[in-house]
């Protein structure tokens, strides 16, 4: 018995440059009670095609062929319905749980009124009582304590809350289809295993059909019950979820699999064949980077609390910092970058304060302190060509012998990191992928050979076949020119292979620290044990744990107060003094 | 080296087939931002108002401003006046209650509305831009300063001060006019500015740019300024829409320049001397009209300007 079919659905989008096909020709259906996880990378179709479901494209996008069943209707095909019924089908029989949940509740009206409103909307005013048990019952559910959490606004709710409370909405009317668009992106991996947790569980409960909206094949081995790979919008592999992950058929799916990292698996990057290069030993023989007792303040609240290491250049390293978001890693990025200035003691670069610099000192800084950051799409001025990212510091550092030099210069850093030239250079920034754009940033770092980059989360916002690659061009910084990286994550997968030396970071304290087979490979804080469990593996053997122990994971976490840090052992080079 | 992502779109392809040549065309139109009718419209009524003024002055004797210059309340050609005339080539636009010349009043008076207009924006719009940038940019103090300054002038109302002003200093000229008007219209291009500015600063292009040892100066004017043109070009007619109405007002009040023929200067004289009683239609009419298409010329461009700087408000 299946509740939705799709029975060769193309959508078309016409666009200035033509008429874009979305998606073509696919067909799948969701059974009863069955999971489907639709996986692709970003402009795969795989949201188009499940919001066609609920006839809701962006405009000007149309269903150009095809059928979409729901089976429970007297007329099953929902393009065939008028607006008013198709309304009527929304949340009731179909609904829809959106990627951000921060957005998507209305900030002005309490959290139970908000589930009022689609009850209402279906079924017409009932009484206040009514009402009341009807939300105190759907918050429940999620695991939300209704007496509270009911009355609050949106704006007192932590983001995993916030999610389960979108999840509550959407079951309230317990409809036969549940589309849940990326659920957990925005979350960080322990708030994500208690939300996707939730939302199985009350799926299987009322017994509906879900989809998944997902490009983490790791989030999806852990979730769903069949898999539909899609490409280009095109359906290229549909099955259950144990063939899809152990004997996948499409070269596509093999590479969208062997792109997540796996703690202890097998590494991504190509051992350095060749000799390393050697680091920098600066002249007076103070260390590349010293942070004396750095500390950060906001008002009342302390993101970094004091901390002292000293990394010298001499044989180059990558130092990771994990942690989730609002432990303070960032922060401490932006510290050593000398965009903020610490609260308490200083961050010295080669035995200078970077806050305490003449001008000219300050310019030779920044040519030896270079960053990655987060967000490839910002990074570049809008207006200008992608070549004036990487000109204008080339020049401003003297580094340049003419325009012909900065020429050639650009040319040799877009191989380096396997971009050709040609396809890249002379364009502006909206025309090339966000893949494309942190390869450039990457560049732009390796043409001013710096002494030490930052790397702050440089692959998060990448499409994960591109993360490995890039990752490994960051490596390369290191092992060919000699740089020293501080790559700053909340992906302990990635900085299991990538790192020298891991510190994880919670709630501005280290918590354990040491190298990475130690640390991630065998870790003994609890916090570090909770991250770990925490990861989704693309691995149906390997089992997330219920909800319940998710639940248990966050409250032992909120009972923790850990002050010292769990050193588990050195590499040479690399101090870190216990705060 | 092959970079196997460069040709590859994320998406899938376009295709063209099964559309129309006049399809493909309004496609191409739509890729070319700039090719945009409401800016084009906007654009020739605007220039339709200073070729008037240029072409206007060769072909025509300006002199005929001046009192007496034709045979008082004739109507424009072949309209009847109260009195039985009937209008003439000699003055094709007909003559006011002393005998000026419409036609002749409009080629003056229009280019000078507009030029108020205009001189009066532009300055403001260089407070604007040196103002926002300071607040937005340096924080601290000078942005409260700034700030506060700009929201106290905004609640104040512009043409009280004005009549004020000008009734006690009595006749000035164009630009005087213009930069008295100017000291009204740069609270709001400030505040856009300094809100631009804001979120602009942690933007990750003016991290690259701090991170690339550019100085303030760069980072304020080459790589946060060409970003906000299109702001700064809606916010610049929007000014000078508001200009123009400023000066129009204190004009119809008789209270601008009073050698100097302007749109509202003539409308002010038709007003006081009983051209609406006396069924003289184009003395107040002609200038009423070439107002409207003036204002609805600045509309059109800023609307235009509007979808070229956001492509989601363009329809195919």
């Amino acid at each position: 018995m299946t509740v939705l079919d799709l029975r060769n659905v193309s959508i078309d989008f016409p666009t200035s440059k033509g008429v874009v096909h979305a998606v073509t020709d696919v067909s799948l259906s969701v059974g009863k009670g069955r999971r489907v996880g639709f996986i692709g990378e970003s402009g795969s179709g795989k949201t188009t095609t499940a919001l066609s479901a609920m006839r809701m494209l962006a405009s000007p996008g149309f269903v150009a062929g095809g059928e979409i069943l729901l089976n429970s209707l007297e007329k099953p095909n929902l393009l065939d319905l008028s607006d008013d019924d198709m309304r009527q089908v929304r949340l009731s029989r179909i609904s829809y749980i959106p990627q951000g949940a921060m957005n998507s509740l209305n900030p002005v009206m309490r959290i139970a009124h908000q589930i009022w409103d689609g009850i209402v909307a279906h079924e017409g005013a009932l009484p206040q009582g009514d009402l009341q048990s009807r939300s105190d019952a759907a918050l429940a559910g999620v695991g939300l304590d209704p007496e509270v959490v009911g009355d609050l606004y949106p704006h007192e709710l932590s983001g995993g809350m916030k999610q389960r409370v979108c999840i509550a909405i959407g079951v309230c009317l317990n409809p036969d289809l549940i589309i849940a668009d990326e659920p957990t992106s925005a979350l960080d991996v322990i708030t994500q295993r208690h939300v996707m947790q939730t939302l199985r569980d009350v799926q299987s409960e009322i017994g509906a059909g879900l989809i998944l909206i997902g490009h983490d094949m790791g989030l999806m081995a852990q979730s769903v019950d069949e898999i539909a790979v899609l490409k280009k919008g095109q359906l290229v592999e549909f099955g259950p979820v144990r063939q899809i992950i152990e004997r996948p058929e499409h070269p596509y799916t093999k590479e969208l699999i062997s792109s997540v990292p796996l703690v202890g698996g097998k590494s991504f990057l190509e051992p350095a064949g060749e000799e390393t290069a050697t680091g920098f030993r600066s002249e007076n023989g103070e260390p590349l980077l010293e942070l004396r007792q750095v500390s950060k303040h906001y008002g009342a609240v302390t993101a970094l609390h004091p901390m002292n290491f000293t990394l010298d250049g001499e044989v180059p390293k990558i130092i990771s910092i994990v942690g989730q978001s609002g432990s303070g890693k960032s922060t401490l990025g932006s510290l050593m970058l000398g965009f903020n200035a610490p609260s308490t003691g200083e961050v010295r670069f080669k035995g200078r304060d970077i806050n305490r610099q003449s001008g000219a000192e300050a310019l030779s800084f920044r040519k030896e302190v270079q960053a990655v950051f987060q967000d490839p799409y910002a990074c570049f001025n809008p207006f200008y060509r992608v070549n004036h990212a990487l000109k204008y510091p080339f020049e401003r550092f003297g580094l340049s012998e003419g325009p012909d030099h900065t020429q050639t210069a650009m040319v040799e850093a877009c191989r380096a990191v396997g971009l050709a030239p040609e396809t890249v250079l002379g364009r502006y920034p909206h025309q090339l992928s966000g893949g494309q754009r942190q390869r450039l940033i990457v560049a732009r770092a390796l043409m001013l050979s710096p002494k030490l980059l930052i790397a702050d989360e440089p692959v998060s916002m990448v499409d994960a076949s591109l993360r490995a690659t890039i990752l490994k061009n960051i490596h390369d910084l290191k092992d060919r020119h000699g740089i020293s990286i501080l790559y700053i994550t909340h992906d302990l997968a990635t900085a299991f292979h990538v790192s020298d030396y891991v510190m994880v970071l919670y709630k501005g304290h280290i918590v354990e620290a040491g190298p990475p087979k130690d640390v991630i490979g065998d870790p003994e804080h609890a916090y570090t044990q909770l991250l770990i469990a925490s990861i989704p593996w693309p691995d149906l053997d390997r089992d997330w744990g219920s909800s319940k122990d998710a639940r248990q994971g966050l409250e032992a976490l909120d009972r923790l107060d850990g002050h010292e840090t769990i050193m588990r052992g050195n590499i040479p080079g690399f101090e870190l003094v216990q705060g | 080296m092959t970079d196997e992502n460069a040709t590859k779109p994320e998406t899938a392809e376009a295709d063209v087939k099964g559309l129309t040549r006049a399809q493909i065309r309004r496609m191409k139109r739509f890729d070319n931002p700039w090719q945009n009718p409401k800016l084009i419209w906007g654009l020739s009524m605007l220039l339709g108002i200073i070729a008037l003024g240029v072409v206007g002055r060769m072909l025509w004797d300006t002199d005929m401003v001046f009192t007496g210059s034709g045979i008082p309340r004739q109507g424009p050609v072949g309209v009847e006046n109260l009195r039985g005339q009937v209008g003439t080539w000699a003055h094709p636009l007909g003559t006011d209650v002393t005998g000026k010349d419409i036609l002749a009043l409009l080629i003056v008076g229009a280019p000078n509305s507009l030029y108020v207009g205009m001189l009066a924006s532009l300055i403001g719009m260089s407070i604007g831009i040196f103002l926002g940038f300071s607040a937005g940019f340096i924080r601290g103090r000078l942005d409260d300063v700034i700030r506060v300054g700009s929201d106290v002038m905004i609640t104040i109302p512009p043409l009280l001060i004005l009549v004020v002003f000008q009734a006690a200093y009595g006749d000035i000229s164009l630009t005087v006019m213009a930069i008295l008007i100017a000291c009204f219209v740069w609270q709001s291009p400030t505040r856009l500015i300094r809100a631009q500015v804001l979120s602009m600063r942690e933007s990750g292009y003016v991290q690259m740019a701090r991170l690339s040892g550019a100085s303030t100066w760069h980072i304020m004017f080459r790589e946060m300024l060409p970003n906000l043109v299109p702001y700064l070009f809606g916010s610049f007619i929007a000014n000078v829409t508001t200009s123009i109405v400023t000066a129009v007002g204190l004009e119809v009040l008789g209270l601008g320049p009073q050698r100097v023929p302007t749109l509202g200067r003539v409308i002010y004289d038709a007003i006081n001397s009983g051209a609406l009683i006396q069924n003289l239609w184009w003395w107040w009419g002609i200038p009423t009209l070439l107002l409207a298409v003036m204002f609805i010329g600045l509309l059109l461009v800023n609307l235009g300007l509007d979808e070229v700087s956001n492509p989601r408000l363009r329809r195919l």
